[in-house]
């Protein structure tokens, strides 16, 4: 029975048991209730019914519904069922069909072969022979010849002799009898040999039938497998030594084990000479190959063996490990209030895909938070924003194809201040940092230039450095502390400054000067070469700089007094950096990471 | 105001300290009002202006006393100046009184611009006839705050002083002689060395008598060089164009120098292109009192 009859059978009774309510209202008397025990209609008190479950109309209509739909139900659900065995047994069909197919084909293919042999064999045996009858023949024939020469000439000697023979004239035979005679006694002499100048006999060369035997037997063999095929590297399943590799067979062939190969063919350092190959003996479809290089490309096929032999050769597929993790170069990255500049090492000789930078919160109570990532970052700096008054912990993976590296070691990072660094190479060379890059010296101011190494970024009158900062148009603070005889110029200036004016000299710095004279400490203001008048009686030595780039101010401060100095109004059109000089021998400290106090940050 | 107002009635009953108001404008969301009283140093009648910023509605706000220059009355600093909208942005009350008593007919108050009415120099006069009334330094320094203290929602503890050329005088003498009392101090063109110069000379000759070490009591360069207290921080402003910088009135060089060797922190800008007027008040009265409300909010 199939789906569509059964659900046809499930409408008729539907229909049946409409006609049936109907009967049943028709054929009795004014029933009132309904006998859940019997299951028919009844007058209340019926004598046949007294101890039965009765129940009003209502209600015993209520409960043969669900009754019916209970029954519906299983009989839907037998259906499913059949309906699923039909599809699977629709699939199994197809295989069936299928794997019985490619025995025939398999079977076809091995019986000409084996035909193909034969008939290769009994021409060959067919052409020996060939050759071996036309070989005796022409002997025989040669002798023949030799045999009818040698008779013809007989008889001719003989019919010669018979003709002296016959001579009457005594005088003529006896001149011509004499050489005639010898002749026929040469003749006489000779042997004449009778022997057959070939065999009757037929040689017959034992056929090497062994291969078609072979072959023969194999029919009932089991075929070797056909080629297995390389899966393509699956994601995230490579690590910077191992490779998991998968394959497939696409084929009910028995396999007893299977042989996989592998060879380096590019490496994190170029190679000349190929690589050796390396294999394993694998029973499952799959395994893990390690101790490889990281960030390198390996080819890899594999075989299938069973009793038969072995298949051929799957394709080759290329898989690649993951890269080495990159290291942070915290000496180079860079923070504020609200953001951060991360600077890294590729950590791989080779060049990988890309990047990614995973930043979260340090929570104090070791607890774990959130991680937020920054995925195909190009190159090995990025920017990141970030919520103020937090510590963050920044990690950076390389990835390549097969996927990402480890985590780099961890960088802290704390939005509490901005941080930053000296740019070494725009210092001017009489300029010498200290080992921490916090301070600078300017030690001999008798250098002479020639021992001095000046490239385009440094510096090479005013003897001063860059400093580094965040991108990003926000809100800066730090403070320098420098020596009471300093005579020094800070403040910001944009990156492309001219390296060969002074700092404040020029439209593109903004800066803080002092100059010490012989009766006093004088201070100036500089942008552009001006200067307002301004007298300062406590001599600064620990100066606070701020910058906002919203509200367009630079402000200079003496820190430990909280005391306002100056602040310039100008509208940056470009990120500025931070810039230090010294115009006479002395030192000067840079503190970074500070928090600006909120004096300075109230507008 | 109608808080202070009830408060206004009780001291009306007290009699001593009645405050009058004399006129209110709403100016930047706060009301700039002036009231008269009679003045127990001063011995008259004295008006003061008082701006009341938005905030002190709701709290207690802290105070910048101004003190005007020769001739000043408490209109020209409030009409001039353009203080309201910084001091509304920062919460702070400023108080401008008068320069000096008013209506006492003391023979001879009327004779100079820079002498008697109109030039109280902020000190308290030793002198007949105006050591009665002529006692502006108290009045300042003691009489006024507590005025405003009792009147008017201000923090007694935040009080910040400032002022113009015999008003910059003014500000800075109370603020070395009175070491703590005001959290910072500032000044327009002051006379900062009266001792040296013809204004001083005149007036605290008249005032303080001949005995020249009784001026040193009022001296602002004379007080830096003997200043001991808390720290304090001046931010000075000076018209490079003044007329009375170039006749050798106002002596900044000699407050700064007392000052550097003193290690007194001080700003001192020379404004160029700018006179002794108010347009260089308005000028840069902003930065004035940002430099106050550092402290008066801190």
């Amino acid at each position: 029975m199939d789906a569509y009859e059964v659900r046809g059978r499930l409408d008729v009774i539907e229909e049946e048991e409409a006609a049936d309510e109907d009967a049943f209202v028709m054929v009795q008397d004014s029933p009132d209730v309904f006998c859940g025990d019997c299951g028919v209609l009844t007058v209340r008190g019926a004598a046949a019914h007294v101890s039965h479950a009765l129940v009003t109309l209502a209600a015993g209509a209520q409960q043969m519904k669900d009754q019916l739909s209970k029954s519906r139900s299983k009989l839907s659900e037998k259906i499913i069922e059949m309906e699923n065995f039909a599809s699977n047994l629709e699939e199994i069909f197809i295989t069936v069909e299928e794997n019985f197919g490619r025995q025939e084909q398999n079977l076809e293919q091995h019986y000409n072969e084996v035909l193909q042999t034969l008939s290769q064999r009994n021409e060959a045996r067919a052409a020996a022979l060939d050759e071996q009858k036309n070989d005796k023949l022409e002997r025989l024939y040669g002798q023949l010849l030799r045999c009818g020469q040698t008779l013809d000439a007989s008889k001719e000697l003989i019919e010669s002799a018979q003709e002296v023979h016959r001579r009457r004239d005594k005088r003529a035979f006896l001149q011509a009898v004499m050489p005639i005679m010898k002749r026929v006694e040469q003749f006489a002499r000779e042997e004449v040999d009778l022997k057959l100048g070939a065999s009757l006999d037929f040689d017959v060369p034992t056929t090497d039938l062994s291969d078609v035997r072979q072959m023969m037997e194999s029919i009932n063999v089991l075929p070797a497998p056909s080629a297995p095929v390389m899966n393509p590297q699956i994601a995230n399943s490579a690590t910077e030594t191992s490779l998991h590799v998968c394959w497939s067979l696409f084929s009910d062939d028995t396999v007893e084990f299977y042989e996989l190969y592998w060879r380096l063919i590019s490496d994190d350092c170029t190679m000349e000479t190929p690589q050796e190959v390396c294999q394993l003996k694998v029973k499952e479809t799959h395994c893990t190959v390690s101790d490889l290089l990281p960030n390198a490309q390996y080819e890899l096929w594999v075989t299938a063996t069973n009793t038969t032999g072995i298949s051929p050769a799957s394709e080759r597929a290329v898989y690649m490990t993951v890269p080495s993790p990159p290291v942070i170069k915290a000496r180079q990255c860079v923070s504020s209030l609200d953001a951060a500049l991360i600077r890294w090492d590729s950590g791989n000789t080779n060049p990988v895909e890309s990047y990614t930078l995973e930043f979260q919160e340090a929570s104090a109570d070791g607890e774990s938070t959130a991680t937020e990532s920054i995925v195909a970052i190009p190159s090995c700096e990025c920017l990141v924003q970030l919520q103020s008054w937090k510590r963050y912990i920044i990690h950076i993976r390389a990835v390549n194809i097969g996927g990402p590296s480890d985590r780099s070691p961890p960088l802290h990072i704390s939005t509490t201040g901005t941080f930053f660094h000296l740019l070494e190479d725009t210092a001017h060379p009489s300029l010498s940092l200290s080992a921490d890059g916090l301070t600078m010296f300017y030690l001999d101011e008798d250098l002479p230039i020639s021992h001095m190494t000046f490239s385009d970024n440094t510096f090479n009158r005013c003897v001063a450095v860059l400093g580094d900062l965040v991108p990003i148009r926000g809100q800066y603070y730090w403070e320098m502390e420098v020596d009471e005889s300093a005579e020094f110029r800070v403040g910001v200036a944009y990156e492309d400054t001219q390296r060969n004016s002074y700092l404040g000299g020029n439209n593109t710095s903004w800066c803080m000067r002092h100059i010490l004279t012989p009766s006093r400490h004088k201070y100036e203001f500089l942008h552009n070469g001006w200067t307002p008048d301004i007298r300062i009686t406590v001599q600064p030595l620990r100066i606070g700089v701020f910058l906002d780039y919203g509200r367009g101010i630079l402000s200079f401060y003496n820190a430990a007094l909280r005391q306002h100095l100056y602040t310039f109004s100008c509208q940056f059109l470009h990120y500025v950096h931070p810039c230090f000089a010294l115009d006479n021998p002395g030192a000067l400290t840079l503190c970074t990471g500070l928090t600006a106090p909120p004096y300075v940050a109230q507008p | 105001m109608l808080i202070f107002g009830g408060r206004l009635l009780q001291r009306a009953v007290n009699g001593a300290m009645a405050l009058t108001q004399v006129s209110s404008n709403k100016c930047c969301d706060g009301y700039q009002k002036v009231f008269e009283h009679d003045s127990s140093e001063l011995k008259c009648k004295m008006k003061f202006a008082i701006y009341l910023p938005p905030k002190a509605e709701s709290s207690k706000c802290p105070v910048l006393y101004w003190l005007s220059g020769l001739t000043c009355t408490e209109q020209n600093f409030i009409t001039k100046a353009g203080s309201q909208q910084a001091a509304s942005e920062h919460g702070i009350i400023v108080v401008a009184p008068d320069t000096s008593p008013r209506g006492c007919n003391i023979e001879g108050e009327e004779e100079s611009w820079d002498f008697g009415t109109g030039a109280g120099f902020y000190v308290n006069a030793t002198q007949e006839p105006w050591k009665t009334n002529y006692r502006m330094y108290s009045y300042v320094t003691e009489e006024l705050p507590r005025l405003i203290n009792s009147n008017f929602p201000a923090d007694p503890e935040k009080m910040s002083i400032s002022g113009h050329s015999m008003g910059g005088h003014g500000a800075l003498i109370c603020a070395l002689k009175n070491p703590g009392k005001y959290k910072s101090v500032s000044a327009f063109a002051p006379i900062c060395n009266p001792i040296q110069c013809a204004w001083g000379q005149k007036a605290f000759s008249g005032y303080l008598g001949a005995d020249k070490s009784t001026w040193e009591l009022y001296d602002a360069t004379v007080l830096a060089e003997s200043y001991s207290g808390p720290e304090l921080d001046i931010l000075i402003d000076q018209g490079r164009d003044d007329q009375f910088l170039s006749s050798s009135q106002l002596l900044p060089d000699n407050l700064i120098a007392a000052c550097s060797k003193k290690k007194i922190p001080v700003v001192f800008r020379l404004q160029q292109g700018y006179d002794h007027s108010y347009y260089f008040i308005f000028s840069f009265i902003n930065d004035h009192i940002k430099h106050h409300a550092k402290y008066l909010n801190a």
